[in-house]
Formats: C-alpha cells, structure tokens, sequence
C-alpha cells in the first residue's frame, strides 16, 4: 500500500472542497454561467453472498494469468465481503471556473472514512477547430467503459475484462488528454493522453521495492490514443465504435509473492483495445422497451526482462513475454416502466501466457468466465434498488473453481442531476 | 497573394453557401417553433429532441454533439429540462462559440419570470423553476424579442428581419389570445399525467385537478388512481396524456368517473411556427371537451 491514494481527512476535505465550490457562484453573478457548480453525492451499498462462503468476490481479482502471476501488490482492490457492505460514496462537484475551463472533483469515501481522490481535473472550453485539452487526474477516455463511475454501470460490479486486465477503477492516472472533434458528417473523435504512468492499479510501474530495479524512464510513461466513430442513425437508433490503444514505455513489476522466489522485471507494455456500443430508443415513457447492449475486446502484451533476482543472478536479462485478453458482451432491456433486465458474459485469458528464453519459465494458463444476470428496479430518476446473480467458471493458481454470487444493491444519488455521455 | 487566392475561392463558391445562414440548433419542437419564426429563410434549423420524446429524459448523442459542434448558436428551454444531457453535449461538441455564457448559448427560461422556482418538487430536477412554459403564449410572446435581439447581434445584417418577423409572430399569437380564453371559459378543468401544464393551466386560470403520477416522475399506481376517482367522483372534467404514456391508469379513471380522455403531445409535430399555434389551439379544444 505504499502508494496508497488514500488518506484520512474526510470531512476537512470536504468541507474545503465545498468552499471552493463557493468560488465559482462569485465569479458567475458577474459573468451569468448558468451549469455552474453542481454538488452530488452517490450512496450505494450492496448485500453479498456466494457458494464460497463470502470469498467468492475477492477472488475475481485473482484469476490464473500474468496479473495474479505478479503476485498481489496491486494495492487497493475491493472486494466484498458476505453479508452487508457500504460502497464508496461518491460526491461529485462540477462546475465552469471562468468560462474558459470546466473543472472537476470526484472523490470516493470508503466505508471506514477513507478519502480517495478518483477524479480531480479542469478541462479547457474555448479552444478552436474542435480540440479540448484535459488536465489533472482522470479515468483514460479509452475503451467504451472505462471513463464510467460506478453509478453508470448496468450491473452492480466492473466486468471481468477490466477487472483482470485494469483494475475495478480501469485506466485512470495523472496526466493530459487532448481529444480533437472534426467537423465531420459523421461523429468522430480522436484522442491522445499523456500519462504519469505509475498510478494505475494493473498497469504501469508499481514496483515496491525500486531501489532492486533499473531507473524508470522519465515521464510521461503511459501514452495513450483513441479514435471513435458514429454513424448517424436517426433518432432511435444510435452505434458507436471504438478502439484504442496504449503504450507504458516503463513498466516494472516486483514478483515477491511465493514461488518463484523474488525477482523484478522491467520493459514495456502495449494495450490494444476495440469496443462497440449500440443503444436503441423505443420512446416509450419511463425506459420501456429500451436496449443498450456493448462490448469490448481487450489485449494486454509485456516484453519484460529479469533485472533483479533475489537468489539467481544469472536470470538477469533473460525476456519474459506476457500476453493475456479478454472480452465482455453485455445488454440491458426496458421490460417495463423503469425496470430493466441485463444479461452480461465476461472472460480473460483466450490468450493467457508467459514465454522466456527457456522452457522452464514458460507458462499457459487457463481461462476464466463469468455470466452476469442483473434486474433493476428504478424507482425514480434517483433511486434505484438492483438484484444481481452471477456464475463464475475462474481458474486460479493450481485449480479450477465453479461458484455462484448474489448480489442485492442500492443507490440514492442527492443533490443536482449528474448529466452522463453516451 | 494568399489573400486574392482566397476571394477568388469565395466567389467560387455557390450562392447559397454565401448567405449569412446562422446554423440554429433547437433542443425541443417548441424553442425551434419560435427561432423559425424569428429567423425566417436566414437560418439553418436543425431540433435535438423529437417532438414525441418528453425532453427531459433524453441521452448526450453523438449525432447531437456532430450538430452541435458546427452550430453558431444553440436555444434551450433551460431550467434544469435538458440537464441529463445538454450540458454533456455541449462540453463535448467541443464548439466555443456555443457554451455557456457565450453568445451563442441561449437558454430561454434565463429571459422569463418562471414558477415554482426554489421548490425540489419530491426529487423532481427543476428547483430552478418549471421548465414547461412552451405551453404559455404570454411567456413566448415575451421570448420573441429576446430571440430577435440574440439573432440580430449574430447576424447584424439580418437585424431588421429578424425583429419584423418577431413583432409578425406577436401579432399572430395575440389575435388568437380572445379566442382560445373563450372557448375555455366554462371548461371544468382536467387531470393530466406529469405536472408539465401548469403554465397552461395558470395562463387559462382553469384548475388541475390532479396528476396521474403519484409523484413527478413515478409512474401512476393503482392505489393512486382509486384516490384520485374518490376525490373527484361527481365532478366534470377530461384527462389528457401524452400518447407515449401508457393509456392503462387514464382509461380507468376515465371509466369510473366518466369523464372524456384526450391525447396531446406537449411540443408541437414540426418546429414551425404554424405548428406551435396548432398547438396550444389543440390543448385549448381538449381542455373545452371536458365542458
């Protein structure tokens, strides 16, 4: 937990933050911005159960593959615990600072008072020819699900895909994001994002003991790009695709977890990702007859060499590639006035392996699927009570295990309207 | 040199391209009812929401932000209506000259006197105000100019037009006024779905005599309904929903209580200004039917 992002100041924080938001309402009187700022606040819990007495949710981070092969110091995942948990609480506060840049603050409170900062960025809105530049803290705009809160998911978890290959948060680190918006006939973007690199829960340098390890390349250390496209569909129908990219120049990782005995590894890594999204709008009241339905592929690639080893020096330079994939395909539909029935399937590790220089470090590991159902109940527009089962088929370390989870969850968002991108 | 080759290049270009056509686009029928009867043949109109959507619940498209990001000016109901999705489509249509504050930016209820500003209305959006005064011609005669002041300072050369259509389109809509409070005159009153009438309602000084949902946004109960059938059992009236609501609860209080039901869309079919007058001539004929 060396590079925790949490830290105990719950309600200074806020309480700071609240003053800051004041700053904006000065400025606005003179200038009329009318969005801003806006405060919101995301209650969510959840009540777990699994046919592994309560461990079955913990382990989804720990499917067999180069991730768990790493051995576990990712840091923070969360996992629940049967019986009664209290989710982050998210409060969101946006707002114009001067007409020129939007600002942003996500910050996430843990049950036990933690106050982890998931976004804090400002945003310019006055560049021409369609370019906007992003800078602070974010979630990466690549993939389609990735730059979504917790709030916005269909279902009560992250899917599998990024869980195992991004973490339950996906890609989300310090740095810049310029997306350009051409003033074509068809909707596309593009984006390039410049990162610090060493903030991301699955990806990038998180190595705790560096001093063992080579001096990490300067940052920027994770650059990233995007492009998405969209047809014009008319009103109903709306489909977007994308892909994306992403290259961490510095990527370190201790392995001092069990067997094999401690080691470091340095190199680089590349991601490589498609994904689609295609909504339909029946224009029935309350979300009947509604679908959404996504899915993405995603592809993580290592070339790693041995730069430490704690009892074997003579590995020291030897390669170590890894490779690891995975999938989701996901569709909710409006079966009446604000219910909604989701249906999503997950995997990693299609492709799943280590390779070396010699047999004896190679390794193929087995794959892991999931099959999510959810219903929802949307009570109002701010309220919603959510009921989730789910079949794990995972492979882990030496064994293979089959379990079943269940999920009951609520959400109650106070305060203003969070308005949410395609 | 450069500079010649680019007037030559604009001479080039056809004649139409040429015109100082403001490319307007209006979130809903109503606001692109009343910008098409400002700006005439000097605009492009183009209108976000369909006119069988109730706005308030649509999603930041990527075909809007395409829209918007070629936009020279951008006309919202405003007061918290299009809040789950605007401000999303506006940010990221990445168009300066539209955001807000901006000139291009113009949110009609910042030109209005609204009601029920400060109410959160039971976890309702609009604390800012109800958003629903398309159905209100003193509140549009009171946007007409505004609009024509905003065209005329993004298009300075249109100025003229734009205020004689808008003194026309003040002219039309008061020549008809006598007439639709006439025909309501007698009528008793109505229920409808979703509070969105009460300007109408206000306008008319008919009385609401209740809502379909037990609460704005909650769709009808069935405990709701009996309620509102024991309150109002002996009186007259009509009920009147959207044709994009279920037709269920108001066909069950319609048939215990024997009162007419109506269908009306609350944005007019085309941004036209036609269709707008049409419009509230439609609202006015169900709301006599009740008599």
């Amino acid at each position: 937990m060396k590079n925790s992002p949490h830290h105990r100041l719950l309600l200074p924080a806020l309480l700071g933050a609240s003053t800051l938001a004041a700053i904006p309402t000065a400025v606005a009187e003179e200038t009329a911005l009318p969005f801003s700022p806006k405060v919101s606040v995301i209650l969510d819990g959840v009540y777990y159960d699994d046919s592994l007495d309560g461990s079955g949710d913990e382990m989804l981070g720990e499917t067999a593959g180069i991730f768990d092969a790493h051995g576990h110091a990712e840091g923070h995942e969360h996992g629940l615990e049967q019986g009664f948990n209290l989710r982050h609480t998210e409060v969101v506060l946006s707002g114009s600072v001067d007409g020129m840049f939007d600002a942003r603050l996500n910050v996430a409170i843990s049950d036990e008072g933690d106050v982890e900062l998931e976004e804090a960025f400002f945003m310019t809105t006055g560049l021409p020819a369609g370019l906007r530049l992003k800078a602070g803290k974010f979630y990466s705009g690549i993939g389609y699900t990735n730059e979504k809160h917790p709030h916005s998911w269909d279902f009560v978890d992250q899917n599998l895909a990024y869980r195992t290959l991004l973490g339950t948060h996906g890609l989300s680190d310090t740095g810049l994001q310029l997306t350009w918006l051409p003033a074509w006939d068809h909707y596309t973007l593009f984006g390039i994002e410049a990162f610090q690199g060493d903030n991301n829960e699955r990806l990038g340098t998180e190595a705790e003991h560096a001093d063992e390890l080579p001096d990490r390349d300067k940052a920027p250390r994770l650059w990233t790009a995007f492009a998405k496209w969209s047809p014009d569909l008319g009103y109903d129908h709306a489909l977007q695709l994308g892909a994306s990219a992403a290259f961490f120049r510095s990527h370190q990782a201790m392995h001092h977890h069990g067997e094999p005995e401690e080691h470091g590894l340095d190199g680089d890594a590349r991601l490589w990702g498609i994904d689609a999204v295609y909504k339909y709008d029946s224009g029935r009241a309350y979300g009947q007859g509604d679908w959404r339905v996504s899915g993405e592929y995603l592809w993580v690639d290592k070339n790693l060499e041995v730069a430490h080893h704690e009892s074997n020096p003579g590995v020291i330079g030897e390669a170590r590639d890894f490779s690891e994939d995975g999938l989701y395909v996901q569709a909710t539909y409006g079966i009446a006035p604000r219910w909604e029935v989701g249906l999503r399937y997950a995997a990693v590790g299609f492709t799943n392996e280590t390779r070396g220089p010699r047999p004896a470090v190679d390794a193929d590991y087995d794959e892991s699927q999931r099959w999510t159902a959810a219903a929802t109940w949307h009570l109002s527009e701010t309220s919603r009570i959510r009921a989730q089962v789910a079949q794990v088929s995972g492979a882990f370390d030496d064994h293979r295990e089959d379990y079943t989870q269940f999920y009951l969850q609520y959400q109650m968002s106070l305060g203003a309207h969070a308005a949410h991108s395609f | 040199m450069l500079k010649r080759l680019i007037t030559s290049l604009v001479f080039l270009l056809p004649a139409s391209l040429q015109a100082a056509d403001l490319r307007v686009i209006a979130t809903t029928n109503s606001m692109g009812a009343l910008v098409s009867g400002v700006g005439g043949q000097r605009i492009d109109l183009s209108v976000l929401a369909p006119p069988d959507r109730d706005a308030h619940f649509l999603q930041a498209k990527p075909s809007m932000m395409r829209d918007l990001r070629r936009a020279d000016l951008v006309i919202s109901v405003g007061a918290e209506l299009e809040a789950g999705w605007l401000p999303v489509a506006v940010k990221r249509a990445a168009n300066p000259v539209i955001q807000p504050g901006q000139s291009g930016y113009f949110e009609a209820a910042e030109h209005l006197h609204l009601l029920d500003v400060g109410e959160s209305g039971g976890g309702h959006v609009h604390a800012t105000g109800d958003p629903h005064f398309n159905l209100d011609p003193r509140r549009m005669l009171d946007l007409l100019p505004a609009l024509a002041d905003r065209l005329a300072s993004l298009d300075p050369a249109g100025a003229p037009h734009y205020r004689e259509n808008a003194k026309r389109a003040v002219a039309r809509i008061e020549a008809r006024l006598p007439d639709w409070r006439a025909r309501t005159e007698s009528a008793p009153g109505a229920v409808f779905h979703h509070a969105d009438t009460r300007y109408l309602m206000d306008w008319l000084d008919l009385p609401t005599l209740g809502y379909l949902e037990p609460v704005p946004g909650v769709p009808p109960t069935a405990r709701h309904i009996q309620e509102l059938a024991e309150t109002l059992a002996g009186r007259d009236g009509v009920i009147i929903h959207a044709p994009y609501h279920s037709e269920r609860a108001p066909r069950k209080l319609a048939n215990t209580l024997g009162w007419p039901v109506r269908q009306r869309y609350t944005e007019p079919q085309s941004p036209t200004f036609d269709a707008w007058l049409e419009l509230i001539d439609n609202w006015v004929t169900a709301l006599a039917t009740g008599s």
